[in-house]
């Protein structure tokens, strides 16, 4: 038996690295986020020189550096709608995680529920949720609810799917051991499916993470006087592109910010799963 | 007198399906003493491993009656050890979590049995690797981890489902040595399912012989081999004799055909 792995690599960190996965060559690159950084740079480099050799006016593409500008002079009021933007992104998030997760525990776990709601839940994704927005404007008024709950009916969805393929994926083998341990269902559950499932779900909460800052903007964009959403649909209004401009790029920062904090609770969550895949072949998930 | 490890009498299985019904198991009588080691060997799809899930009170037989030391069955057993041909741990506990799972959901607490999961572990030459995660070991040493786990509690009743099954030919033979040594040292009760001649014959006091869908017994033979058995037990005349007549049989209920 080959002591594979026995080197004295710290805990959490990948001790398998094979070198002929494609790693080896990797390694001779920069970082990936330098990598990423670099390209943002040279294409934020290349659209300012673009625009200013062209002679492009700045009310139809300004350039990133009185973009920038812009963000700076105003950021009170940037600020402001930023906040207003940010806590029904994070409500109509945390309300999507905390419902789905639990549904798709109940739509495992009594297969005659799942057969008899699955099919409503795949309808009621068809229905676009920009045509149902100026409904919950007229039920729930122009406060905080609808665009929570339009950040919620379009998170909900990817957290149930990918938490029920979760569920679905442990073998039954493992079931099977836990019975012969004498586990109670509740502890099976806790101890065994939920920590199973984790991976599938975390693929599910950062699809939705990407997809809360589109529901919230939805929302502001029906019916409301505050906001990124409010304050984009003002601008564009008064012709003032650069502010549109500076409150696109909020509003997408707000997307990377909550993605990377749930990358982040996810290295921190299943270390043994990340260093797996790492250790693999490279997959579309090392992109991001 | 001390009951059976395990006892089956004239157990069947059908499994209903949508072609209508599969017979698995027909007339199957047996049991296991205890120390015993008992081999189930047949071939795939023989139902070998419905065997053991109806010893483990997974499923219930649709004919005869199966006692657990002397208990009938009526529920999943919690008083027994099971090992399954993937080693099926938790790939997010470290070594010596995965062994303490089966104490922690047994509702015991896991310190007092930290001690016996390191002794185990060592002697499954597992030293050192206690806080090692599953992915960052080879397949045997995964499938020794889960021996351990069927160990810890120290059950009466072990049930291996081809442990060894998806390993490489010569790791498998070294497991098949170490199972022995570990077997004659605790002397538990083990039914051991199967489809490799040679191991069935070097591990068991007896060898229960299987024929093809629906699993029948052919024979149950017993293994006059004395223990221990070492490497070169493989080589002596009893052996290679035991392991002709099992084969001549599998000739004889068409599990192997000779196309000369």
């Amino acid at each position: 038996m080959t002591p594979l792995a026995a080197g004295g690599a710290p805990a959490g960190l990948p001790a398998v690295q094979s070198a002929d996965t494609g790693r080896g060559r990797a390694r001779r690159r920069l970082p990936a986020s330098v990598r990423s950084a670099l390209m943002l740079f040279g294409v934020l480099i290349a659209w300012e020189i673009a625009v200013r050799l062209a002679r492009v006016p700045v009310y139809l593409l300004p350039p990133p550096s009185v973009i920038a500008l812009r963000i700076l002079q105003d950021w009170r009021l940037i600020l402001a709608q930023t906040w207003v933007t940010s806590a029904e992104v994070l409500m109509g998030f945390g309300l999507s995680i905390a419902i789905s997760i639990p549904l798709a525990a109940m739509l495992f776990q009594w297969r005659w529920l799942e057969e008899t709601l699955y099919p409503l839940l795949v309808a009621s994704q068809t229905m676009p949720k920009v045509a149902v927005a100026p409904l919950l404007v007229v039920w729930f008024g122009f406060g905080l609810a609808p665009k929570i709950l339009i950040a919620f009916l379009i998170c909900f969805f990817p957290i149930v799917v990918d938490s029920l393929v979760g569920f679905r994926s442990l073998p039954k083998e493992v079931l099977w051991l836990a019975k012969s341990m004498g586990a109670s269902p509740g502890k099976t559950f806790f101890k065994i499916q939920i920590p199973a499932a984790l991976p599938h779900i975390f693929a599910g909460i950062k699809v939705a993470a990407t997809l809360a800052v589109v529901g919230a903007v939805v929302g502001e964009f029906v019916g409301s006087d505050t906001g990124l959403g409010y304050q984009l649909i003002v601008a564009n209004g008064s012709l003032d592109v650069r502010l549109s401009f500076a409150v696109l790029i909020v509003l997408s920062l707000i997307g990377i910010v909550l993605f990377g904090v749930v990358d982040l609770v996810e290295r921190l969550l299943l270390p043994w799963h990340i260093s797996q895949r790492r250790a693999g072949p490279r997959r579309a998930g090392e992109l991001e | 007198m001390t009951s059976a490890a395990l006892d089956m009498r004239e157990v069947g299985m059908v499994y209903p399906t949508a072609t209508g019904d599969i017979e698995a198991l027909a007339d199957i009588s047996f049991s296991v003493a205890p120390g015993e080691f008992l081999a189930v060997l047949g071939p795939s799809g023989c139902g070998k491993s419905t065997l053991l899930a109806l010893a483990s009170g997974l499923e219930f037989p649709t004919a005869g009656h199966i006692t657990v030391s002397g208990r009938p069955v009526a529920g999943p057993i919690t008083d027994v050890g099971i090992v399954f041909q993937t080693d099926v741990l938790l790939d997010w506990r470290r070594v010596l979590g995965n062994v303490l799972l089966q104490i922690e959901m047994r509702g015991r607490d896991p310190a007092l049995f930290r001690e016996r999961a390191l002794g185990l572990l060592r002697m499954a030459g597992l030293g050192g690797f206690e806080a090692k995660y599953p992915f960052e070991l080879s397949g045997g040493m995964r499938q020794r981890v889960s021996i351990c786990r069927a160990l810890i509690h120290d059950p009466p009743l072990l049930l291996m489902d081809e442990p060894f099954g998806a390993l490489d030919a010569l790791t498998r033979e070294q497991m098949v040595l170490e199972l022995h040594r570990l077997w004659f040292e605790a002397r538990k009760s083990v039914v051991f399912v199967t489809h490799d001649i040679q191991e069935a014959v070097f591990l068991a006091d007896r060898v229960l012989v299987m024929t093809p869908r629906p699993g029948r017994i052919a024979e149950i033979l017993p293994i006059g081999i004395a223990h221990p058995r070492h490497p070169t037990t493989r080589e002596t005349p009893e052996f290679i004799g035991m392991v002709a007549h099992i084969r001549k049989l599998f000739l004889d209920t068409g599990v192997l055909k000779d196309n000369q």
